[in-house]
């Protein structure tokens, strides 16, 4: 029954539209208004849901050649994506406790690294020398503060 | 290489964890006086270029440029959540180095249920300026003062729309809603529109709207250019200036209702005696320098100084009066 | 002729020495700050006011052109070279901007980007000199029923943006809107699929959907083919048109910049809504639309001179009306009051100079912004000549900052992750990201604007039909919406009866 792309893609819209419906329904009330707040969300739901049922019954396209990226993802980039993902989420987490300078030049330059980039001297050079002037340019001539973190300047 | 690289990162690292634990022991108080021993940081609990940005960033300038504070002063913006992003920041924070600029939201949102940390868990320091709303309609409105129009909502609700730049259960709403209150209207009929992105104004001069619930600043060019009245203030009495000395105010209706826009700074929760002194000196001397008045005029902000203690009184007051408004709309949380 | 005096007198002021640095300094600072994603016209005008702070009005109100125009066009480099959008007015850009630049044909795009942002930010300024006070009464003859119906408008329009499948458009239009209505509702104060998490209560900033789904996804792209080849490295930096594609965007430039000024002119619409109407109208009047989405020029000419005009455009309420009509022009307000100016109706009268004085900078900030980036495009270019590894690791960190500048949080570093996921999976399964971004945009305006009409008309929907404007683009709308629904179904219709017939 779920046996098409599509239909499996449909399913799961299916399913986000009834738990967005569901909270819409649950929105508190404001009584002063003649159109509440949970007017544009219930047919934002109902669309979704005609939409997803629609869906199903369209037939997958054949894919195009050129978008063979598109079609599958070969195991092993599947892996490379998953660890810069990976990367992203661990220098996030350590840009305010880090501070911008150190975890960006970390960032960059093992993902840099890790993606195949071979000319190490000249990555160490940008993973530190790209962090420090977008700093200064940030929180000295703009004026925008970004996380200071455990560097003492 | 590898290993190489490693050894160097973690020799930075270990220089810089103890440069930085060298700096945190150095800030401890001695016999009471407090002196700051580091910069200081004032959050602005918006983004750039709004109220709270420009007040903290106008004085953090004058603290420097006039040395009452010797240390660098930095603003930070903390957006979000109508405030509560950046008090719940400064609520995790520890040490006295960290300030930020509050006005009635801090009351408001708190209320709406919006925030859990509210202005009793933050240490108030001085209030500084003040600003106050305006009830603004078309030059051409049938009415000339607050008690005509608010007679014709009496009788009529459903026929004039209010329009604020703010959602209901906010500043533009609730202001208008005390002082409609205190005139016997029914403040549950009253027919509220917020449009955000300038579009308020917009709306009172084409029509779509009937009563602009603004602030005084932003009616000023409109009434010397003769597209608006200005029907009431909710001052408590007539304020100075070039046409503002002619809004009459609802107390002189013989409505007694006001609505005061404060800011002034706070600090974190429970904050060092010492230091809550020190700061408290130091927004006294801003708050007379000649700087600063010059700062005030050039923004329209009334001056409206109180220290700590009074602070607290007046935030008491105008608490309970915001929880009761919210709570007969039933907007209380 | 009051106009051309006060002109006069206005070039005095911008021609001097001092006045012509401080206009270059203000572009080329501009240029920079909206080159970098999330930081546009309102953080370069805000980081500007302290500094000019004491200076004359006249030099000072100079320098703030500057950084407008700059910070204006500097958002169109980030969206080209790296389909990473840093403000909403760019979005459009990189429908074909970025095609064009994997093409090769980057210096081109920018090219064109700089040539219609400076014909349309000048023609606006013309048309700004010379008919100030009557389209002030444009500007406000629009209210809430007037707004929903051009936002409607727009939002129908996008049933034109898809170019695979129709449902997949609607379906990703959909959810967009679904987004933007996160956040506590202006109407009512009700905080909606918040999760009590009070970074949501504001919503989320369009900056982290556009990052996310464009520019992030666009990088997972990019990993997967890190190895390929960059193709026609040369090329990537000439900017040089051919007589053929002069003529191709001239139409285009033309009339893009008169429907960028009119709806600049309009409060709360904007450069963003411009851009867009712009790139769906010439879409619609072009005799080969299936060549917009996948490189074509008229689709970087029309968004980029349209979002120029509008923000040209949007200084007539301003100036004529004091009412600042988007965040970069309320910001520009507040500059201009602390500075001593009031704009108002009267500002014209009491302070000409002044007046005069904005409008001839705005001509000079137009021209020096053409002279700095033409020359500069080549270089600009060699971005994309970065190995590849270090260009996706520096892109990343680039969003990152684009949005911690903004939001100075953490949790919308995860939300970002998270848009660049759902992007990345939506091109996986060929759902169009554009129809998402434009309904995020439009939707929240058109549903705000949809119910404050209600509330004001006491709940009767009579009030969208009793305003001729809303009519026509209400009527418009429905126009817009069944063409091509018809044409659709024609084609595929005819499609299906050439493959019965075949078989």
């Amino acid at each position: 029954m779920f046996k098409f792309k599509n239909q499996k893609i449909a399913l799961v819209l299916f399913l986000f539209s009834l738990f967005y419906l569901i909270m819409s329904f649950n929105l508190p009330r404001y009584p002063y208004v003649p159109v509440d707040s949970n007017f544009v969300p219930i047919g934002l739901g109902f669309i979704l849901m005609g939409l997803s049922v629609g869906l199903y019954f369209v037939k997958d396209k054949p894919m195009n050649v050129k978008d063979k990226m598109n079609n599958k993802i070969p195991k092993q980039d599947l892996f490379v994506l998953l660890t810069v993902t990976f990367m992203v989420i661990v220098y996030i987490s350590l840009i305010e406790v880090l501070g911008f300078i150190l975890s960006t030049a970390i960032f960059v330059f093992i993902c840099s690294w890790f993606l195949g980039y071979k000319k190490h001297v000249l990555n160490l050079l940008v993973s530190f020398i790209f962090p420090v002037a977008v700093y200064y340019l940030f929180t000295v001539g703009l004026q925008v503060q970004l996380p200071k973190g455990i560097l003492p300047f | 290489m590898k290993k190489l690289v490693g050894i160097l990162l973690l020799g930075l690292i270990m220089i810089f964890a103890t440069a930085c634990s060298n700096s945190s022991t150095g800030n401890k108080e001695n016999g009471g006086k407090f002196e700051p021993k580091k910069a200081i940081e004032i959050t602005a609990p918006a983004g750039a270029g709004g109220g709270w940005d420009t007040t903290a960033r106008m004085a953090a300038k004058i603290f420097n440029d006039e040395k009452i504070i010797n240390q660098n002063i930095g603003v930070v913006n903390k957006p979000g959540g109508g405030g509560a992003v950046g008090w719940a920041y400064i609520h995790s924070q520890k040490d006295p180095y960290h300030l930020f600029v509050a006005s009635p939201p801090l009351l408001l949102v708190p209320l709406n249920g919006q925030s859990k940390y509210d202005y009793k868990d933050f240490t108030p320091i001085a209030n500084l300026i003040a600003d106050y709303g305006a009830f603004v309609v078309r030059a051409d409105a049938k009415w000339n003062n607050l008690n005509d129009l608010f007679e014709d909502m009496k009788k009529d609700p459903s026929s004039i729309t209010v329009v604020g730049a703010s959602s209901p259960g906010s500043m533009d709403h609730i202001q208008f809603v005390k002082v409609a209150k205190a005139a016997g209207v029914d403040i549950k009929k009253i027919k509220y529109v917020s449009d955000q992105d300038g579009g308020a104004l917009t709306d009172l001069l084409n029509g779509s709207a009937d009563v602009y619930s603004t602030g005084i600043a932003e009616s000023v060019e409109q009434v010397k250019a003769g597209k608006v009245k200005v029907l009431g203030i909710t001052a408590d009495k007539r304020l100075e200036g070039d046409v503002i000395s002619d809004f009459p105010t609802a107390k002189e209706q013989g409505i007694d209702a006001t609505f005061v826009n404060w800011r002034g700074f706070f600090g974190p929760p429970n904050m060092d005696p010492a230091a809550l002194k020190y700061y408290e000196q130091k927004f006294k001397e801003l708050n007379d320098s000649k700087a600063w008045a010059d700062i005030r005029m050039k923004n329209g902000w009334n001056e409206y100084f109180m220290g700590h203690d009074e602070y607290i009184k007046f935030l008491d007051q105008e608490n309970k009066s915001m929880k009761a408004l919210l709570d007969e709309l039933g907007l209380a949380k | 002729m009051d106009a051309i005096h006060g002109l006069l007198t206005g070039f005095q002021v911008a021609l001097s020495i001092q006045g012509l640095l401080f206009v270059f300094i203000g572009v080329a600072v501009g240029t920079i700050i909206g080159m970098i994603p999330g930081l546009g016209p309102i953080t370069a005008i805000a980081v500007m006011i302290p500094i000019t702070y004491g200076m004359s009005p006249a030099i000072a109100l100079l320098l703030m052109a500057g950084v407008y125009y700059g910070a204006a066009y500097g958002g169109s480099a980030s969206s080209i070279l790296l389909n990473a959008p840093g403000v909403s007015e760019s979005v459009a850009t990189t429908f074909d901007g970025y095609p064009l630049a994997k093409q090769g044909k980057a210096g081109k795009a920018l090219a064109v980007a700089a040539i219609g942002s400076f014909i349309g930010g000048t023609i606006s300024i013309i048309l700004l000199t010379f008919l100030a006070p009557f389209l002030s009464k444009i500007a406000i003859s629009f209210g809430p029923p007037e707004y929903f119906a051009l936002m409607l408008l727009g939002l129908t329009a996008l049933a034109s943006l898809s170019d695979g499948s129709t449902i997949k458009s609607l379906i990703s239009a959909t959810i967009g809107f679904m987004f933007a209505t996160v956040g506590i509702d202006a109407q009512t104060g009700t905080p909606r699929f918040t999760f009590g998490n009070i970074h949501l209560l504001q919503g989320i900033d369009f900056l982290i959907i556009a990052l996310g789904l464009f520019a992030l996804a666009e990088v997972a792209s990019l990993i997967l083919n890190r190895n390929e080849k960059a193709i026609d490295q040369s090329k990537i930096g000439s900017l040089k048109l051919t007589k053929k594609e002069y003529k191709e965007v001239a139409g285009t430039i033309g009339r893009q910049s008169l429907l960028g000024f009119l709806i600049g002119v309009l409060p709360g619409a904007g450069g963003t809504i411009a851009s867009f109407l712009a790139y769906l109208s010439e879409k619609r009047l072009s005799k080969h639309p299936e060549e917009f989405g996948k490189g074509s020029l008229r689709g970087v000419a029309a968004p980029e001179t349209a979002n120029n005009a509008a923000s040209s455009g949007a200084f007539v309420p301003l100036l004529s009306l004091g009412i600042p009509g988007s965040g970069s022009t309320a910001v520009m307000l507040g500059a201009l009051i602390v500075l001593g100016v009031q704009p108002g109706p009267l500002l014209v009268n009491e302070h000409p100079d002044i007046f005069w004085g904005v409008i001839a900078s705005m001509y000079i900030g137009n021209i020096i912004l053409l002279i700095l980036n033409l020359p500069l495009i080549p270089y600009i270019s060699k971005v994309l000549k970065i190995s590849k590894p270090l260009l996706i690791s520096l892109i990343i960190v680039f969003c990152i900052i684009g949005v911690y500048g903004v939001s100075f949080n953490v949790f919308d570093l995860y939300l970002l992750i998270g848009f660049g996921i759902l992007g990345f999976v939506m091109r996986l399964i060929d759902f169009p990201a554009a129809p998402f971004i434009l309904a995020f945009i439009l939707g929240g305006m058109m549903e705000q604007s949809l119910r404050q009409s209600l509330t004001i008309s006491n709940g009767s929907i009579s009030i969208f039909f009793t305003s001729p404007v809303a009519l026509v683009f209400i009527i418009l709308s429905f126009l817009s919406f069944l063409i091509p629904v018809i044409q659709i179904i024609r084609r595929n219709n005819r499609a299906n009866s050439a493959i019965s017939k075949g078989a």
